[in-house]
């Protein structure tokens, strides 16, 4: 065991060396000169594509394996820990998932796209953290709105809901709608007016069918972020959707991001289960 | 949600006539919360049939009637109807390709074959398709090495490289156990073929059809055969002999070998250990032929892993290796398929480089070339295609496939596209969009081709959605 005071004496020599001026004024100099360029973007690198192994043993058939997964495989070890690289991503990835949720999607990007934008009963983003039940909900001016400015009784309805990443919204909902869109057209159906909830929850798609009455209720929701991505946005459909309706009466099409389905291609497919959710006339684990 | 598609693979060899049956089994496997990933999760073979002689006319013709009685035979046997079959591959090969009537054979079986499809491999397509009946690409991705399949049968060996479960290279050879057969077992010589007539000569062995060939002279010339594999393989540096045996093509040898795995009617002869066999059983150099390769350094110098399948690899593979699915999210009319036969014209890299907007004019200039050069009209165009298109995107490039494409308004055939990332579905719906839903579309994506491959689209599976596809490649051919 090392004595106490010796601790100290190593701790005194340390810092004396670290108080020496001259260190702190040339790390002041270099901070002075370093510019954005010349910063690595951790998040930028296309994880399936890294292999941080040395001389491995057969190169393409890791690669030809990380391709198949988002997993943070082959990034080797320095000793016994991660390498800087692997630990500086891993955080860059948690932070851009941190921001997907505690941003809110940007009301230029509402405006510019030019549909109508509402809020769940949630008046800012710390209580719609902390009160899921206010983000499922809409109050009584909200539904007046709704009343005045949407198409009554459509055949089908398309809302676009924050959910927990404003990210996946900002980039995937836009795409994805008008992919639907179209597709819905291709097979004769208009659908109504689409608007964005702010700060809602999937079931907020249930408290403004209860106003607006579709036939069936697509919801765009930002998905919940991990740390594969921050921009995945997932689909719930219902048929005659309602405060009353169980979990289970949802069809979900999750996981639409770049790494997975791609947006213009999960709005045609997402099409296509609303045409068969409007023949079967049901929709969630009853759909077939 | 598991969905089985049943599949016949037929091979007319120079020697041997063979056909299976295969379940091909097809499962979802995204999640229930995902959109669909359809794959092929398990091929099996339902039905080997017996393997018999291929009746021939003449030396050089088929004999298309015997052929047709018996695979007639052997669905009444296994007790399937053409109708019940969705998918599969009838191919004339080795020798036997090069048979004047092939084609009409091919034609003549067409209506037994149900609606699947018919074709005629060239020796690089036999080599891969016999690879993967061989198991050497499976073999390959395992281990992460470089296998190469030598499937030596009556008239050709044909060779396909794998590295990590691709094909890399192939080669054709004349060499095979029957380009000498005999009338009985004192050797007398009933048939020589062109080349091996050459061969003897260079040899100094000076026999002609009719002659008996020496049991020493028999030995010889069979290790001569093993030696010239065994440069092909790049164990022993090439010579003239192996230049003279290439059929069309050679290995280019630019990589190395980990592991060889034989497949052909002489790999039984290679693989057993048992010699009790008269060497002469078979009225041909197999046997013999089979000997001199497990003698060789071939297998002292390469490990050789055992080959799934041996005299069967070939039918194996072309029942249950060349049928791919398409990707899930497809835009495909029903009336317009099944198609076959259909050229792939695809856009390089270069061109998929430039801005969607351009390639109107990319895809317009390439076709206009490709119609000069070719009678057949019909084209699939193909390309990688941009993952994560814009919605605004996939409207200009569906505009510029359509202005690349349409080259007379009389023209009402569908559209035939095939993507390698995932977009069909988007496409498919913007380009029926675009032609005011007036012109079919087959629009199907994770699908890989190159240019100058044919590709067979099948019928939509009723309950997957998706379409089988056979790509039958050229590419090793030039």
């Amino acid at each position: 065991m090392i004595s106490e005071d010796r601790i100290k004496g190593i701790i005194e020599n340390v810092l004396r060396e670290m108080g020496s001026g001259e260190i702190s004024t040339d790390l002041r100099t270099r901070e002075a000169t370093v510019s954005d360029d010349d910063i690595v973007d951790f998040g930028a690198t296309d994880l399936r594509k890294q292999l941080l192994v040395p001389n491995s043993a057969n190169e393409e058939a890791y690669l030809k394996l990380k391709e198949t997964t988002p997993a943070r495989l082959g990034i080797w070890r320095a000793g016994p820990r991660y390498m800087t690289q692997t630990q500086l991503r891993f955080r860059a990835d948690h932070a851009s998932a941190q921001d997907a949720v505690f941003n809110s999607v940007s009301e230029e990007f509402i405006k510019e796209w030019g549909i109508l934008e509402v809020s769940s009963k949630c008046k800012d983003k710390d209580e719609f953290l902390t009160r899921p039940d206010l983000g499922r909900q809409i109050n009584d001016e909200t539904a007046e709105i709704l009343r005045k400015n949407c198409v009554n009784k459509p055949k089908v309805q398309i809302v676009i809901v924050e959910g927990l990443s404003s990210t996946a919204i900002e980039v995937n909902a836009r795409d994805t709608f008008e992919s639907l869109t179209q597709g819905l057209k291709g097979h004769g159906i208009e659908g109504g007016t689409p608007f964005f909830i702010r700060n809602g929850r999937v079931p907020s798609m249930d408290s403004v069918s209860e106003v607006l009455q579709p036939e069936v209720t697509v919801a765009l929701v930002g998905e919940r972020p991990g740390l594969a991505t921050s921009e995945s946005l997932s689909c719930y459909i219902a048929y005659k959707a309602s405060t009353s309706i169980p979990e289970s009466a949802r069809t979900v099409v999750s996981n639409i991001h770049q790494m997975g389905t791609p947006s213009v291609e999960a709005g045609a497919h997402i099409a296509d289960i609303v045409v068969k959710i409007l023949e079967q006339k049901t929709s969630g684990i009853d759909l077939k | 949600m598991k969905e089985s598609v049943l599949s016949a693979g037929i091979d007319i060899g120079t020697s041997t006539t063979q056909l299976v049956f295969s379940r091909i089994t097809i499962e979802n496997t995204a999640s229930m919360v995902s959109v669909p990933r359809m794959s092929i999760v398990d091929k099996e073979v339902i039905y080997r049939s017996d393997i018999h002689f291929t009746p021939l006319k003449s030396r050089t013709e088929i004999d298309g009637d015997e052929i047709r009685k018996l695979i007639e035979g052997e669905y009444n046997k296994a007790g399937i109807r053409p109708s019940d079959l969705q998918t599969g591959a009838v191919i004339i090969t080795g020798d036997t390709a090069r048979k004047e009537n092939a084609s009409e054979v091919l034609k003549n079986l067409s209506d037994l074959a149900g609606d699947f499809v018919v074709a005629t491999a060239g020796p690089s397509l036999e080599g891969i398709i016999a690879g993967k009946g061989a198991g050497a690409d499976l073999y390959s991705r395992e281990k992460g090495a470089v296998v190469a399949n030598l499937d030596v049968g009556g008239g050709t060996t044909n060779i396909a490289v794998f590295r990590n479960g691709e094909v890399i290279d192939t080669a054709c050879l004349d060499i095979g156990g029957r380009l000498i057969r005999f009338t009985d077992s004192k050797r007398n010589v009933a048939y020589l073929s062109d080349k091996i007539k050459i061969l003897l000569s260079k040899m100094n062995i000076n026999i002609c059809e009719g002659d008996i060939l020496s049991h020493a002279d028999a030995k010889r010339v069979s290790a001569k055969m093993a030696c010239v594999l065994e440069e092909v393989i790049g164990v022993k540096t090439p010579s003239k002999d192996l230049d003279l045996l290439i059929t069309d093509c050679d290995l280019r040898r630019d990589y190395q070998i980990d592991y060889v795995t034989f497949s052909g009617g002489v790999a039984d002869c290679i693989e057993k250990a048992d010699r009790s066999l008269d060497d002469y059983t078979y009225g041909d150099i197999g046997i013999l032929l089979g000997h001199a390769i497990a003698d060789s350094d071939l297998s002292v110098k390469r490990d050789v892993l055992k080959s799934i399948e041996t005299i069967r690899a070939t039918v194996v593979g072309a029942g249950s290796h060349t049928t791919d699915i398409s990707g899930s999210t497809i835009t495909v009319t029903g009336s317009a398929l099944p198609i076959q036969n259909i050229p792939v014209l695809k856009l390089t890299s270069d061109d998929e480089d430039l801005p969607v907007e351009k390639w109107g004019e990319v895809i317009k200039r390439k076709v206009k070339w490709y119609r000069l050069e070719n009678e057949q009209q019909k084209l699939a165009l193909a390309f990688k295609g941009r993952r994560n298109i814009s919605f605004s995107q996939i409207q200009v490039l569906a505009d510029s496939i359509i202005y690349g494409l349409e080259n007379g308004s009389e023209d009402d055939s569908p559209l035939i596209i095939v993507v390698e990332n995932d977009l069909a579905k988007a496409l498919g719906q913007t380009l029926k969009v675009r032609l005011d839903f007036n012109r079919d579309v087959i629009c199907i994506d994770t699908v890989k081709v190159e240019n100058g491959d044919y590709i067979d689209i099948g019928r939509e599976l009723s309950e997957s959605k998706v379409v089988p596809v056979i790509v039958k490649t050229l590419l090793f051919n030039y």
